[in-house]
């Protein structure tokens, strides 16, 4: 316990001592150029915390490289944000502080729910491009939210490549079946619509559907229910970790021998941490390479020598950090193209590049060229847990939906 | 109809009600005797069951060793935050008392996070894994010993309240304060003995119920769920705790197995309406009758 308020004061320091690099390091840059600002109302704190200190870790060590890159065509990048615990309003209100200001050409949004709340002031403004930790499919809605993007592919096209993944588990001619486990909440329930039409559509047949309270429950009642329908693949969304480890470990239990997946957010190490043998099998899409994969490349090293400078004790970094490292890296890339054709940094122009991206090598953060389609990024890969090894490790080849 | 699915969804439905009771006589203990409504009993379940974490996973202690003191720990924290926080308050109204078990709540959750971090957390496992068979209907481990513990803690707090001094003096403190205080019963240790009896049965409810659907800072929502309970059964009686827990662990079971998920809560939450028409102070409550 107290070695964990240690590593955490320890983390703060480097925290500090990196922002104080900053400080130093940034004026000498920004003697030619205007400094670029990231804004980010960022969850510090509150129910999406476990998530959020790993985002930030991950736009603050982005920041920090690319500054020491020459920052994006000679400007240096300021990463500005506040903590939001979570909470709409607070997020709103950073939002204005931080927009209020500086000119913020690029912002990360914490929720679905706040992405959506801000989306109109963002539409009437244009001058603010916004991505964040939502995956929301409701977001990549081009006619609503023009200046949003998913960076990743939304969890609609999770479940897609979930699907053309399990397409290919069949025995003996025979399409596998599958159940959908989720959430009774707006993130829980985004997929399963369009998942279910999927299914139908590829021809999978899914022969249960259970809705599950959020908070601590009980699930034997909803796993008596798949006892019975024995489906080949279970699919979770809208949990970080429980229930999944009571539906599994049960379900063994019963000697069903049932595969087990999820999406993004159920598919970090946490699972692997806390379930530890109890993990082993259970498999997650994922468009990032995992920080300790075997995988490399350009950035992907960049990345993991960055991490390991600004925080050594620190260790693996989650499927958080990745995401935080990646949306500013889209970011970079959506500004840099918007200044080389000659534009101002408007929210419009900002989204024209955005769409204009394709076939973008993302130096091994992804392991193969990526194209934007409706404002996101609609590919992965489907990782299995070695509980031995205590990682996860490719099972397919990266999926890229059309 | 499926009967035996039916029997297997009622019967982990009926475990499940047990550790709603256990809960719910957290509750209705504090507030027999004290007259304030416990809005922080969740977070101190969750405070336990932390603790335990803590104690079984951090410093790798046996898990029977982990679980006593867990549960103690706990009902110390309710004699503190009796002591310290509730006991200036008493005169005030029940709404500032109320504020101010919202208000440890809330520290609560917050001292969590700064000392075990935001992550949600699994607990070691400490309950046997081989599947229990009543008959052919499967019943979940976890649920069955789980409900095992808290029936035995239930019987020897039953036992406590009829047979002991403090028991009778509880019992005497909840019916007439003034008597009991004219009959040289220290009424103030009263207090205390209820918040520290009340918070040891939560917290064993808390490590059993974080034993089976996880741990995390915002786990004492489960209090929601036990409000309903001690509305339905009767603020103010154990009885009523006892049979409403049970109750209402089997109707959000088969209400969720039968309707879905979703249907859970708002299957509860109709009963509750139903009971708040007809019997404004629960199944077994005590009816206040004033005369004006």
């Amino acid at each position: 316990m107290f070695k964990s308020i240690l590593d955490k004061s320890r983390r703060l320091v480097g925290v500090g001592s990196m922002a104080a690099a900053l400080a130093v390091a940034a004026p000498v840059m920004a003697q030619d150029k205007e400094p670029i600002v990231f804004g980010g109302s960022i969850p510090l704190s509150g129910v999406f915390a476990f998530a959020g200190v790993h985002l930030h870790a991950g736009l603050t060590d982005y920041t920090t490289w690319i500054n020491s890159e020459g920052g994006i065509n000679g400007h240096p990048v300021k990463y500005v944000m506040e903590d939001t615990g979570y909470e709409v309003d607070r997020s709103v209100a950073a939002f204005k502080k931080i927009t209020g200001s500086n000119k913020v050409p690029v912002y990360y949004g914490d929720s679905t729910g706040f992405m959506k709340t801000i989306a109109s002031e963002l539409n009437s403004r244009g001058t603010t491009l916004m991505s964040g930790a939502s995956f929301a499919t409701a977001l990549t809605d081009n006619e609503q939210y023009p200046y949003q993007f998913i960076p990743g592919p939304n969890y609609s096209q999770m479940f897609g490549i979930i699907l053309e993944y399990i397409a290919t588990q069949g025995k003996d001619g025979d399409m596998p079946t599958i159940a959908f486990v989720y959430s009774d909440t707006e993130f829980g329930k985004d997929p399963i619509e369009n998942g279910k039409a999927k299914a139908a559509e590829m021809g999978i047949k899914v022969v249960e559907e259970i809705v599950t309270k959020p908070g601590s429950v009980d699930v034997s009642a909803e796993i008596l229910k798949l006892r019975r329908v024995r489906p080949d693949f279970v699919v979770f969304h809208g949990y970080v970790l429980s229930p999944i480890n009571e539906f599994m470990v049960q379900m063994r239990q019963m000697g069903l021998d049932t595969q087990f997946m999820g999406t993004f957010w159920s598919s970090d190490k946490l699972i692997i941490n806390k379930m530890g043998a109890d993990a082993d099998g259970y498999m997650g899409v994922m468009p990032y390479n995992y920080y300790d994969s075997a995988e490399s490349g350009p950035m992907l090293d960049a990345l993991r020598a960055t991490a390991e400078k600004s925080d050594p004790d620190a260790g693996y970094r989650p499927t958080g950090y990745m995401q935080g490292w990646f949306n500013a890296m889209v970011w970079t890339e959506v500004i840099k193209r918007t200044m080389d054709a000659g534009k101002e940094l408007t929210a419009e122009n900002m989204a024209d590049s955005l769409a204009s991206i394709e076939n973008w090598d993302t130096g091994g953060i992804i392991g193969v060229p990526v194209t934007v389609q409706d404002m996101s990024f609609p590919v992965g890969r489907i990782w299995r847990v070695n509980a031995k090894e205590a990682r996860y490790e490719p099972v397919s080849d990266w999926i890229h939906l059309d | 109809m499926d009967w035996l699915f039916f029997g297997e969804i009622s019967l982990a439905g009926l475990a499940m009600g047990g550790l709603y009771a256990l809960i719910g006589l957290g509750f209705v203990i504090i507030y027999k005797a004290t007259r304030v409504i416990n809005f922080a009993i969740g977070e101190i379940m969750m405070f336990a069951a932390y603790l335990f974490l803590a104690f079984a996973g951090g410093m790798e202690m046996s898990p029977w060793v982990a679980l006593p003191l867990a549960v103690l720990g706990g009902s110390l924290l309710g004699g503190v935050i009796e002591k310290v926080m509730i006991r200036p308050m008493l005169g005030e109204s029940s709404i500032s008392v109320v504020m101010v078990t919202i208000g440890i709540a809330s520290i609560l959750v917050g001292v969590v996070e700064m000392i075990w971090g935001a992550d949600p957390q699994l607990l070691p496992d400490f309950l046997p894994r081989k599947p229990v068979f009543i008959g052919e209907m499967y019943l979940a481990p976890k649920i069955a010993y789980g409900f095992l513990i808290g029936a035995a803690m239930l019987i020897i707090y039953l036992l406590y309240f009829r047979f002991s001094r403090g028991g009778v003096a509880l019992r005497a403190t909840a019916s007439d304060q003034a008597a009991a205080y004219s009959m040289g019963i220290n009424v103030r240790r009263v207090f205390n003995l209820a918040w520290v009896f009340g918070s040891l049965a939560a917290s064993l409810a808390g490590v059993l119920v974080a034993a089976t659907g996880g741990l995390s800072p915002q786990f004492g929502a489960i209090g929601l769920s036990v409000l309903v309970v001690v509305i339905v059964g009767g603020l103010d009686s154990i009885v009523g705790a006892l049979v409403a827990g049970v109750f209402i662990g089997w109707l959000e079971t088969v209400a969720g197995a039968y309707l879905g998920g979703e249907y859970r809560m708002p299957a509860t939450f109709a009963v509750l309406a139903v009971i708040l028409v007809f019997r404004p102070y629960g199944l077994f409550g005590t009816h206040d009758i004033e005369r004006v």
